[in-house]
């Protein structure tokens, strides 16, 4: 494939022959607002023009948050202008896995986990490749509409898994896990606890996992709630 | 190259004409046209000449990487920085030349032809300041002095000031790169990007992602995350287990059961959609608007908002109007009590046609009767409708005469039968 400095092929809809991701045009992942933004802006014109991937490396080490567009006018991160770079470029899975091995750089490995989401065609793949990022409790800053948000590579990394929209993209449909541990493809997924998990279990189904529910959330209330109904009935009962 | 003239024009200048009431100011036109043409040459080795001290200026390269001789001033092009100086200098010594300078210029004037490259760069300056150009005061020198003048200049060949001009530009661009390399080393020191156009709000201040400021936090922090999406999982997968069991369990049932559980559950839907009450006599019919609101609300706002009003608009507002007297039916309750209240209630109310409501009710006294009592038919009876007795007969055909062609009814004559 013959790399253009400026790839003004890539972005011309018609004439484009190179690799194809889901069937089309990669560039095509990002919507054609979200293309209009990146390419306007002066980071792509300054500082994305003519990258292979070693100069994207040098680029994505200097990144210092996450995010979509921002702001009234849809202003684009650098993170999705090298997003939308490597969408171009399409490097090779040896390259962007050693993206995602660098221990070194979050937002190096953030941004190559946004484009195994977006680019790799088999779930199983992806989900073998991102779950041992679950693990990583760094944290990373991202940019939103008004301001800043304070995120972690785990949270960023289930986000990518399990939502329909991140970072101003609507990432490609995969299979939910459960559909592929169905089908087989999948094992399921052993959590990075691990051993606490098991713990936890074994402790007792009341007192943990209620504590558990505390700590956490609402959804299981209706058990607790019909804990305290039954408690306050007997004391009516017993104080008529 | 002609001399350039400051009025662009080949026209010879004009003394100036009389104007009313204002002031001559016409000395200057009278000597520049005689002292034209001698004065155009030297005028631009002059415009060189005062530059011999080189002012300070510290964008200006310093002396040592300058490897210009700078006594030969007048050699030398023009760089911006050095144009404000000059033109200061003119205004000083307008119309100072010294005998010192004046030889100088005579020199100059030799190498007018070999300079033609810089004269071009100097015209641009001396088109400004030919105006204000000193005033020559011509020096004579002997035939001898000119044989060593001519002799002096050729020395210094063309090549070596093109190679002095080379190296002067590598110089200026060395330090223009030196200036913008220090430039970026600054800018990236103090954080800002050059695409980056709000690189005032600090955004170290806003979030921080230094890792390890707390481990043990940030250990349990993520712990918990990892808890959650671990639940997370578990319920979509009871969740599944569920759905199949009550799909299991329906499968086995017969189908008498499985009627008499919908029964119960649609009973129950329309307990819920029907249990809210009747419409009151002419009571306003109000639809609370079909937006969908799902689990969100508590139970007491639940209440609230599916409280059968029927949009009264306030609080003693009767639905059903049949509690009221007879006086205070009436639709719109902003009319009661008003002078010249018809009582119109509705259309259905002040119909007064019947609509079937006495088909039944025709009766006769006649009605048992035989026939032969029966009163004759009202209306004449319609012309002969009941033919009895020697009346019964049907009529033949009337007979023609011969002499009758159809019917002779042009003379307006009535036909005759004979």
């Amino acid at each position: 494939m013959v790399h253009h400095a400026d790839a003004k092929k890539a972005l011309d809809e018609r004439g484009y022959t190179g690799t194809l991701l889901h069937g089309d045009n990669p560039l095509k992942l990002f919507e054609k607002a979200v293309r209009d933004r990146i390419v306007d802006s002066y980071y792509w014109k300054e500082q994305c023009f003519g990258l292979n991937a070693a100069t994207l490396l040098d680029r994505a080490t200097d990144l210092s948050f996450i995010g979509g567009t921002y702001g009234v006018a849809q202003k684009p991160t650098p993170f999705l202008c090298l997003a939308f770079k490597l969408l171009q470029l399409t490097p090779s899975k040896d390259i962007i896995l050693f993206y995602l091995h660098q221990e070194e750089f979050k937002y190096l490995r953030a941004l190559a986990a946004f484009y195994v989401r977006l680019a790799w065609e088999k779930d199983e793949e992806v989900y073998k490749t991102l779950e041992p990022y679950l693990a990583d409790r760094r944290k990373l800053r991202r940019r939103v509409r008004e301001g800043w948000a304070l995120t972690y590579v785990d949270d960023f990394v289930d986000d990518l898994l399990v939502k329909g929209r991140v970072c101003a993209t609507t990432l490609p449909k995969v299979n939910p896990r459960g559909f592929l541990e169905d089908e087989g493809k999948l094992e399921e997924r052993v959590s990075a606890l691990g051993e606490e998990l098991e713990e936890m279990d074994e402790d007792s189904g009341g007192d943990e996992s209620e504590g558990e529910v505390e700590e956490v959330g609402s959804a299981m209330v209706v058990g607790r709630g019909g804990g305290d109904g039954e408690v306050v009935s007997d004391e009516e009962m017993s104080g008529d | 190259m002609p001399p350039p003239s400051s009025r662009m024009t080949k026209n010879r200048p004009q003394p100036i004409r009389y104007r009313p009431g204002k002031a001559e100011v016409a000395e200057e036109a009278s000597e520049d046209e005689e002292s034209e043409q001698s004065d155009d040459e030297a005028a631009q080795e002059e415009v060189a000449a005062p530059r011999a001290p080189q002012p300070k200026a510290t964008s200006f390269p310093s002396h040592n990487k300058l490897a210009v001789d700078l006594s030969k001033a007048d050699q030398q092009t023009s760089a911006a920085p050095k144009s404000a100086p000059k033109k200061q200098d003119d205004d000083d010594l307008e119309g100072f030349v010294t005998a010192s300078e004046s030889s100088e210029e005579d020199e100059a004037g030799g190498s007018s032809d070999e300079e033609g490259a810089d004269s071009s760069e100097e015209e641009e300056e001396s088109s400004d300041d030919e105006p204000k150009k000193p005033m020559l005061r011509p020096t004579f020198i002997s035939k001898a002095k000119r044989a060593q003048q001519a002799t002096a200049q050729p020395q210094r060949s063309a090549d070596d000031a093109a190679a002095e001009e080379e190296r002067k530009r590598k110089e200026k661009a060395d330090e223009m790169l030196q200036a913008q390399l220090e430039r970026d080393a600054a800018n990236r020191a103090a954080g800002r990007k050059a695409w980056d156009d709000d690189a005032d709000i600090n955004p170290e201040d806003e979030v921080d992602d230094t890792d390890g400021v707390d481990p043990e936090a940030e250990r349990a922090a993520w712990k918990l995350r990892e808890l959650k999406r671990v639940r997370r999982d578990r319920l979509a997968i009871e969740e599944k287990e569920k759905e199949r069991e009550e799909i299991e369990r329906r499968r086995n049932m017969t189908a008498e059961e499985r009627e008499a559980e919908d029964k119960i559950y649609i009973d129950a839907q329309k307990e819920d959609r029907e249990g809210k009450g009747q419409m009151g006599f002419m009571q306003k019919y109000h639809h609370k608007g079909a937006f969908f609101v799902g689990d969100e609300q508590d139970e007491e706002v639940q209440k609230v908002m599916n409280r059968d009003l029927a949009g009264a608009r306030f609080v003693d507002e009767t639905g059903d109007k049949g509690v009221l007297p007879e006086y205070m039916r009436i639709r719109d309750m902003t009319k009661l009590g008003k002078k010249g209240r018809t009582k119109y209630k509705d259309l259905k109310a002040e119909d007064t046609g019947r609509w079937g409501t006495e088909l039944g009710n025709k009766r006769r006294d006649y009605d048992g009767l035989d026939d032969r009592f029966r009163p004759d038919e009202r209306g004449g009876g319609g012309g002969e409708r009941e033919q009895t007795g020697a009346n019964a007969q049907p009529v033949g055909e009337r007979r023609r005469r011969e002499d009758d062609d159809g019917y002779r009814d042009r003379d307006g004559k009535r036909v005759r039968y004979d």
